[in-house]
């Protein structure tokens, strides 16, 4: 399996270059009375849809950049013009 | 034929005169030993083409019925010639181009091939039924270790030497390319598909598995439009060698196409080629397929005879190699590619005795079939062979027609079988192109393509040599288009014309067995896990009645041939087996690499990349030995004592130093900075002060410490910090990670290469800096925990941090890295009357160890958080709003009962020594381990910490440790829980 990505400062890339980061899930929420439960849904629980999804990506054999990528798992392809940028 | 051979030697008795396609040069002589005898060959052979010409018939045994086996295919389709050359086990001898000197062993036998001890199990096949590995052996339990060494024993191919290395037997080298067009195979097709694309101006890259180009052109001699075939593909070949914007990679076998038309493959080093074998990747913006198409073997009785050959493999031993096949022949084909075969094998001197074509009358090639009659070779279509005779090889046959009735018997020593030609459908599949059964060329073909991939050539069923380069073509010009070449849609247009004038794909044969199949005889479907027609039908009756499933079942399909020997036929045969019609049957996945490279090309080069400090050559002089320690090269030892007593001894009385320049040095500053470090760091950051060192560490969200370090306030939203070696290079990308949704505005600069980092440690570490220093570093003006700059030496500018990571008065200096050896030698020669000496990682480990002071990954894991290993102190426990990673794992896990802490413990005396890694048991139960024990010369005992069950965890309690020391031997050592801070527990040395 192999696959590219669009970093936003280097262009398209191959995927070796990238570490990914998981689903995009939204901010870190707030810990005054966060349950463990609540907690722990955020940091471990993943759905698995075959359907595009936005997805955090990190750049690390390159320029360092943190971004999110829409992509679909199905194909492993980017899904055009969805980026958020 | 007009044909000016070049010059190519004198054959020897038993091999043919070179013809015009002859890559054989016999003037090139290469010896090399077989079973220990020496034997000829020439340049240009193959291992495999070598020893038939010089007439070895038998090259092994088969893998269950150690049946005798023979050259099939001359593509390695099967493991039939899979041999040992030079002490590397399974090497295809049919593709593997002889060198001089070679040292070659046939595989699974007991000595000779021909006279194999185990060749006695081939009868008593009824005991080894489809499956009968999984089913049989089970009952008794007890009995399993037995049945397998003795299976193990019989049954198999290579076996590998582990005292050779296999991985540095020459250089294996690795190679990235990107290409607008990637086309795969080297023959018509594939050399008018580059032309044509590069015409646009692309990059091409053509990968041709064999070591010349021309496909099956390259060894037909028959005339077309004028000119002999193989002048056809060499004409192509020299159009294709002057494209400047084409590379030709040959003797480069493709094992996949991945997502995104990635091309992988490996290239096999010629003799000129610096390296052995050679893994590339071809990033392609389009690929186009041009593979060709193999034989599709014929499922008969004992099918897998010496002397029963594919019509290509006899074909090509006597065009490509000058090879004789055989005296006399049979062929029962069902192409008008190997009815070609026929009249010109005839045309060399092999007595064609017969030729069944599993095809009726009338659908023949009327030119072949008059050929045939003129040279009185008589064709009998609508017949087919049912079974090869002979023991050892093949004598004679029998054919029948295949509507029934009666039988002829012909005497031969070749008999060349095939139910026509199949695609080499391998390179579509991997890319995912949907393969349906075609009934017109009783092939499987793509149905639907993948974005960018295009098939051309005779893999789409095509024989015509024009329209095979039509298609070529016109796959060029579509991939050109595609890949943004200089498009032209006239251009296009013309070639899908031109295609579409010629004939088409030509109808298939869709024959699945020889006549009389079975009938106390085996028939081979797949020769390399010798699976025969019973085996299928057993499968079948199992209930294992698709292809996939009789695949696992009876192992149809799992060797070295996988889908190329079996793939079609087992599909033919499953679908008929369950009444289904044909086009309904479905192959096996195609599974990569779909060409074996060596294990050690995939192992890659072997380069050692690694970092080395600034001060790796003043350690050298030191007599370090060096470790590697993550990306870093570093000195652990300074002596040949790996306990490393007089380093550590020095540190405790006199003074070390230490090279600790992988140490991760950061800067971060920005209006945001301070948010950020509340962020990822556990404690209260606010209460950081300038010229203090604060220690702080970094948990993941699930609590577990992951990084340790201090931190220095140098400026308003200026931060300087430190984190261990290890983690050095997951640091900036931590922090942002964990501030990508905040939007803050702070700058994260790595400074860990930049800056060289030396630590002197022990009482006399003081009076060192003091001579290479006017700054004041007393105690009174520099205390622990502390961080300065000073001006050292020649005004040198460093950084000083007071810190005591090994128990005693230390300084840690950070200084750019040119500098490093300057206050290297510096403090080297300050230190000389005090007994400076350096120490290394060894020491400094033992160090901290008896200090009480935790390395992460030592004393920490993935089960513990910080608060089980006591660091909970440095959490600030109400700060919700900074939203600390990892602080919520804290709260949720810290009164759980049940965890596992981090315990000091002292051994009892008057015992052995246990190490690192020994368990902690209670009773019969495993209650923990130890992460690190010591003899300390300074405390006079064992000293080591633990983690341990909380139960077991109290201060006082006695620990019961168990090791084998020695295989089967287990020793037990008991010892008391204690603080885990043994020496200097007040740290008045720190502090002095």
């Amino acid at each position: 399996m192999t696959f590219r990505l669009t970093c936003p400062v280097c262009g398209k890339r191959d995927i070796y270059e990238f570490t990914f980061g998981g689903q995009e899930r939204g901010p870190r929420p707030e810990q005054e009375g966060l349950s463990a439960e609540e907690h722990f849904r955020w940091t471990q629980f993943r759905m698995i849809p075959c359907e595009p999804q936005e997805e955090w990506w990190y750049h690390a054999q390159g320029c360092g950049v943190w971004f999110r990528s829409t992509r679909d798992p199905g194909t492993n392809l980017e899904v055009e013009g969805a980026a958020d940028e | 034929m007009s044909e000016a051979p070049p010059a190519r030697g004198n054959p020897p008795p038993g091999r043919l005169p070179p013809g015009p396609t002859c890559q054989v040069d016999f003037s090139r002589p290469l010896d090399f030993t077989f079973l220990g005898r020496g034997v000829r060959g020439f340049a240009g052979d193959t291992v495999a083409s070598a020893l038939f010409g010089a007439g070895v018939r038998t090259f092994g045994r088969s893998l269950k019925y150690h049946r005798p086996r023979g050259l099939y295919s001359m593509e390695g389709e099967s493991s039939n010639t899979f041999m040992a050359i030079d002490g590397v086990p399974n090497e295809c001898a049919e593709t593997t181009a002889l060198r001089a000197g070679m040292s070659v062993r046939a595989q699974n036998v007991r000595g000779d091939p021909r006279t194999d001890f185990f060749g006695l199990i081939d009868p008593f096949d009824r005991l080894m039924p489809a499956g009968f590995y999984y089913r049989l052996f089970h009952r008794p339990y007890g009995f399993w270790p037995l049945f397998q060494n003795g299976l193990r024993r019989m049954a198999g191919t290579g076996v590998l030497d582990p005292q050779r290395d296999h991985v540095r037997d020459g250089l294996r080298a690795e190679r990235y390319m990107n290409a607008e067009v990637a086309i795969v195979g080297g023959g018509a097709a594939g050399m008018s598909t580059a032309l044509a694309a590069a015409e646009s101006g692309l990059r091409v890259c053509l990968f041709e598995r064999r070591p010349w180009l021309g496909g099956h052109l390259a060894w037909r001699v028959r005339d077309f439009e004028g000119q002999p075939l193989y002048r056809r593909a060499e004409a192509l070949a020299r159009r294709l060698r002057a494209a400047e914007n084409v590379k030709v990679f040959t003797n480069s076998p493709v094992t996949g196409v991945w997502g995104e038309n990635l091309v992988t493959g490996f290239t096999i080093g010629a003799e000129d080629d610096p390296f052995r074998e050679c893994h590339w990747e071809c990033r392609a913006k389009t690929v186009v397929v041009a593979a060709g198409c193999m034989d599709r073997p014929l499922v008969f009785n004992h099918n897998d005879r010496p002397g029963v050959m594919q019509a290509g493999a006899a074909w090509r031993l006597a065009r490509t190699h000058a090879v004789r096949p055989g005296w006399a022949a049979v062929f029962s084909v069902a192409d008008d590619l190997s009815l070609e075969a026929a009249v010109d094998l005839a045309d060399l001197g092999v007595e064609v005795r017969g030729v069944a074509d599993a095809r009726e009358a009338g659908r023949q090639d009327p030119a072949v079939v008059a050929a045939l009659e003129e040279r009185g070779i008589p064709l009998l279509p609508g017949w087919a062979v049912s079974r090869a005779m002979g023991r050892r090889r093949v004598r004679a046959c029998e054919l029948r027609p295949l509507d029934g009735g009666g039988s002829s018997h012909f005497q031969c020593d070749l008999l060349v079988a095939n139910g026509g030609m199949q695609p080499r459908i391998g390179v579509l599949a991997s890319a995912k192109a949907k393969l349906s059964y075609c009934t017109h060329t009783h092939t499987y073909q793509p149905a639907e393509l993948p974005p960018g991939v295009f098939a051309a050539g005779s893999m789409t069923g095509l024989r015509d040599p024009r329209s095979i380069e039509a298609s070529g073509r016109l796959a060029g010009c579509r991939a050109a288009d595609l890949a943004g070449g200089a498009a032209s849609a006239r251009r296009t247009d013309t070639a899908r014309r031109d295609a579409d004038a010629l004939p088409g794909p030509v109808a298939g044969c869709d024959i699945r067995h020889g006549p009389g199949i079975g009938r106390g005889a085996k028939a081979f479907v797949d020769l390399d896990e010798d699976g025969t027609y019973k085996n299928v039908k057993e499968s079948a009756a199992q209930g294992f009645d698709v292809p996939e499933l009789a695949k696992r079942f009876g192992g149809f399909g799992l060797g070295p041939g996988q889908y190329r020997v079996t793939g079609q036929n087992l599909a033919m045969i499953m679908a008929d087996l369950r009444g289904d019609p044909v086009e309904t049957a479905t192959p096996t996945t195609v599974r990569p690499p779909l060409a074996p490279p060596s294990l050690a090309t995939l192992a890659g080069p072997g380069h050692d990349v690694h970092k080395r400090t600034p001060l790796h050559a003043e350690q050298a002089a030191q007599g370090a030995v060096f470790r590697r320690a993550g990306p870093w090269q570093r000195a652990r030892y300074f002596s040949d004592d790996v306990t490393c007593r007089a380093e550590i001894r020095n540190v405790r009385n006199n003074v070390g130093i230490l090279d600790s320049s992988p140490l991760g040095k950061f800067r971060i500053f920005g209006p945001d900075a301070l948010n950020a470090l509340q962020r990822v760091y556990i404690s209260d950051m606010r209460k950081t002060r300038p010229g203090r060192c604060k220690y702080s560490a970094m948990c993941n969200d699930m609590g577990h410490l992951l990084d340790d370090g201090v931190i220095v306030e140098e400026g308003d939203n200026d931060y300087y910090f430190t984190t261990s070696s290890g983690r050095a290079g997951a640091t900036v990308e931590w922090f942002r990670f964990h501030t990508r949704h905040d939007g803050w505005d702070y700058n994260l600069v790595n400074l860990t290469d930049v800056l060289g980092s030396l630590n002197i440690a022990g009482p006399n570490a003081r009076k060192v800096l003091q001579r290479v220093t006017a700054d004041d570093v007393s105690n009174e003006a520099f205390r622990y925990m502390a961080c300065r700059r000073i001006t050292v030496g020649d005004g040198v500018r460093a950084r000083c941090l007071r810190l005591g990571f090994v128990g005693e008065l230390s300084y840690e200096l950070h200084v750019p890295s040119s500098y490093s050896r300057y206050l290297w030698d510096l403090l080297m020669e300050a230190g000389d009357d005090l007994g400076i000496q350096p120490f290394g990682l060894e020491a400094q480990y033992c160090l901290r160890a008896e200090k009480g002071h935790i390395i992460i990954g030592a004393e920490s894991e993935a089960r513990v958080t910080l608060t089980d290993i006591g660091m909970g102190w440095m959490w600030d426990r109400h700060d919700t709003a900074s939203k600390k990673v990892g602080a919520p794992a804290l709260r949720a896990c810290e009164k759980q009962p049940g965890r596992m802490k981090l315990v000091g413990f002292r051994v009892d005396e008057g015992q052995g020594t246990p190490r690192d890694g020994a368990l902690v048991v209670d009773g019969a139960e495993i209650v923990g381990y130890v992460c690190t024990t010591r003899r300390s010369e300074a405390l006079g005992w064992q000293y080591g910490m633990a983690l341990v069950r909380d139960g077991n965890a109290a201060n006082g309690a006695t620990l019961s440790l168990q090791e084998e020391q020695k295989p089967g031997e287990r020793a037990t050592f008991s010892a008391t829980v204690t603080s885990p801070h043994f020496y200097d527990p007040k740290g008045t040395r720190l502090r002095a």
